[in-house]
């Protein structure tokens, strides 16, 4: 029983995971992330600055299809 | 053992997806149920993902699992994102997920179930997951590279110039069409206008809250975003139920094309942040929402499919559209079996984002064939009607007649019984004015999916509300699909304008962003136009002319991936990606053929232009409606040149290909490849992309 509900939290933790990653909210962490595990030349974004070069960024090019 | 378990569940799958597939081709009588499709679909599916598109990525790419990718390489947490493949597999389906494989299968069904079915599933297998998976694993070794530009470096400058081209013309279309599904779903339906203008301003607050209150934090945005969404889906039968607004939210065709075309350029000129982007945070979520449910629905429901497997109309005189099943059930199916677009995404962010080359299987295919189901289900949905409703809903008057006596008459005389009462009792059901000629798809796959919903929950009761839901869900990730496209196509026209101007190429220059914006909405808005005052009802000309100019791409994409791996050396297998290839060019030059020079005026658009300009000449028209048949005329010779373009373009980048491929298969030059160079990855064999809670260089070994 123990083993179930822990697989369940490892499961649902994961799914929790992923669907920030899915849907951009986890975004600002993965930057900040690979600002820092490959030595920040420049300066680092705020998240409202991130937030929104990233959407000028991603719609500047074919993302939604028919 | 293991392998000899393996090798036999494998047989089983196979076995029950066969059988299946032969059980729709070949029963007649009797109605079928839904889970034959299902059986059959997901049979082959599960088959040609574990057989053929291992073979492909053995054999034909020989996919490197050692090969650092371009999101190793150049992370920056920005473009590149070293990303798991389950994220990335959702990620990159929510974009080729559009509304084509709902529509186009809706539209096939007038030929019966049993040819677009097929065609979904062996067009899925067969021509666009590879597609898909061969231009994402091209990019992947040219670090992200666009098709454009994969075509510029590897066929020819020219080559890349007309793909980029015929990129823009073809988004074009494909806005103007996809803006038409809408107009044709919202005319005449307050509660469904209603609904759809709420979700401007939900989505304006989302902006507002993401930007300066909670910056970023998309997931609670959006969870706030669908309650209000469902609020108002539910808030809408209160509008149409009251005369005053229920007035206010009736608008004609044309005032919903004006609001649609303003809605574009606002789209594409505001700032990304206030509407575009929480617009289309929210459309993803109910786009996920609503076909999870939809199956789900499927399964709990297993409807009667009563359309039969093939009607009359495969002889070509289809009310929906005109033309016979080769070649125009093909360009009708569209996105649901080969999608050209999809080669727009699989050279553009996804290539950025995949942790590994063996990725590219499940990523570049499994994901089409996802949303070839996504296809088989519409199939289903719009099969699951009884004909006779079908075909009210999505013929126009000037086919069936103005009246419902005479559309009612006119469809049980072609043998699929209707009364008049039905079409009335059913739109008092689903809470609308009328459901007669409602064409575009959308309206007969909102009652399908409506009738699916309420026979899980809520009952007959339920079934004007989740009509309401479906309809939304439609209009809202086609509207984002709109307003997304208007703005890519806003910098196709400034790149393209800053070679004749520099200043029009400049992204942040204002004047140059309105000008920019207002072309590419003016140029899909003529054609909104042009299709909503066509009396046979806009889809019957332009979604044929989307289709041609979707396929037509698909057909680019493999040319310049057949090109790429000529030169790689890849000639044994080449037959992998020439064999879809040559029948896509065959297809559609077929199609745009027909589709200019067929003497049957409703498919060939100058025997069409011609019939008419006779009627003119003969004073078959009335002298106030001369006016209108001249421009009518003058559409008509439009799409015909729009068509003939699309099919030259091509042909000029297949010629360029050929001799191409004649030089590389002579050794006449050398087969210059512009690949990356190798650089092996840094990953452990276990990565499986950057976790949370841990710093990626942990999870890195450097072996």
């Amino acid at each position: 029983m123990r083993k179930a509900a822990k697989h369940t939290k490892r499961f649902l933790r994961r799914f929790w995971r992923g669907l920030r990653e899915w849907c951009g909210d986890a975004a600002y962490e993965s930057y900040l992330r690979s600002k820092a595990s490959h030595g920040a030349s420049c300066r680092i974004l705020s998240q409202a600055e991130f937030y929104v070069e990233q959407l000028n960024r991603r719609y500047s090019r074919p993302n939604r299809c028919c | 053992m293991k392998r000899i378990l393996s090798i036999f569940a494998w047989l089983i799958v196979a076995f029950l997806g066969a059988s299946a597939l032969g059980a729709i081709a070949i029963h007649r009588g009797e109605p079928l149920n839904a889970m034959w499709f299902v059986v059959a679909a997901l049979g082959c599916y599960l088959v040609a993902f574990r057989l053929y598109s291992a073979f492909v990525a053995a054999k034909l790419l020989a996919l490197d699992d050692t090969r650092a990718t371009p999101a190793e390489r150049h992370d920056d947490g920005r473009d590149f994102v070293p990303t798991n493949k389950w994220v990335l597999f959702g990620h990159h389906f929510a974009a080729i997920a559009g509304p084509g494989p709902l529509v186009g299968p809706t539209l096939a069904a007038q030929f019966g179930y049993l040819p677009g079915t097929i065609w979904l599933i062996a067009g899925a297998a067969f021509g666009g997951c590879v597609q898909d998976f061969v231009i994402l694993f091209c990019s992947i070794r040219r670090d992200g590279k666009s098709l454009g530009q994969m075509a510029r470096e590897e066929v020819s400058e020219r080559g890349g110039f007309i793909a980029q081209l015929a990129v823009l013309a073809i988004m074009v279309i494909l806005l103007a069409v996809i803006a038409l599904v809408v107009v044709n779903a919202l005319k005449s339906s307050p509660w469904a206008t209603f609904t759809l203008a709420m979700t401007i301003p939900i989505a304006i607050l989302l902006g507002l809250y993401l930007r300066f209150v909670r910056p970023g934090r998309v997931l609670e945005a959006s969870i706030m975003g669908v309650a209000l969404v469902i609020f108002v889906v539910v808030a809408g039968q209160w509008v149409a139920d009251s005369p005053y607004w229920s007035h206010v939210f009736t608008l004609s065709g044309l005032s919903l094309t004006a609001a649609i075309v303003i809605y574009g350029y606002s789209a594409s000129a505001l700032p990304v942040w206030l509407l575009l982007a929480p617009r289309d945070y929210l459309s993803a979520f109910i786009k996920a929402g609503a076909i999870f449910s939809l199956a789900a629905g499927i399964l709990l429901v297993r409807p009667q499919v009563l359309m039969p497997p093939l009607t009359r109309f495969i002889d070509g005189t289809g009310p929906v559209f005109a033309g016979k099943i080769f070649p125009f059930c093909f360009i009708t199916i569209a996105c649901g079996a080969v999608s050209g677009f999809h080669s727009l995404i699989s050279s553009g962010t996804t290539p950025k984002m995949i942790l590994r080359e063996g990725h590219a299987r499940l990523i570049g295919y499994g994901a089409m064939l996802l949303e070839s189901f996504v296809g088989i289900m519409a199939m289903v949905a719009a099969c699951a009607m009884t004909p006779g409703v079908y075909f009210a809903i999505n013929s126009p008057p000037s086919i069936v007649g103005a009246t419902s006596d005479a559309g009612a008459a006119t469809i049980s005389s072609w043998g699929y019984p209707l009364q008049a009462h039905t079409m009335t009792n059913l739109a008092h059901a689903v809470g609308e004015i009328t459901l007669w000629n409602r064409a575009g798809g959308a309206p007969s796959l909102a009652v399908g999916m409506a009738q699916i919903f309420s026979n899980t929950l809520g009952g007959p009761r339920l079934l004007s509300i989740w009509y309401h839901f479906a309809i939304m869900f439609e209009a809202l990730f086609i509207l984002t699909v709109l307003d997304a496209g208007t703005r890519v196509g806003r910098f196709m026209v400034q790149e393209l304008g800053g070679r004749i101007w520099a200043p029009l190429g400049r992204r942040g220059w204002m004047p140059g962003i309105l000008l920019s914006s207002a072309v590419i909405v003016a140029m899909w808005g003529y054609f909104l136009y042009q299709g909503v005052i066509d009396p046979l009802g806009g889809i019957n000309s332009l979604w044929p002319l989307f289709g041609i100019g979707n396929q037509l791409l698909a057909a680019v994409a493999l040319v310049v991936a057949t090109t790429i791996l000529l030169k790689m050396g890849r000639l044994r297998w080449i037959w992998v990606t020439l064999a879809p290839t040559a029948a896509l060019v065959l297809v559609t030059m077929t199609a745009s053929y027909q589709k200019i020079f067929d003497p049957n005026p409703l498919i060939g658009f100058l025997s069409g232009a011609n019939a008419r300009a006779a009627q003119i000449a003969a004073g078959k028209i009335a002298a106030e409606k001369i006016v209108e048949t001249n421009r009518l005329i003058f559409n008509l010779r439009l799409d015909a040149a729009v068509t003939a373009i699309f099919a030259g373009m091509v042909l000029v980048l297949v010629v360029e290909a050929i001799f191409q491929w004649y030089t590389i298969l002579r050794r006449r030059g050398e087969a210059v490849l512009h690949e990356s160079p190798y650089i092996a990855t840094r990953w452990a064999k276990d990565f499986s992309g950057a976790p949370h809670d841990t710093v990626v260089g942990a999870a890195i070994g450097d072996d």
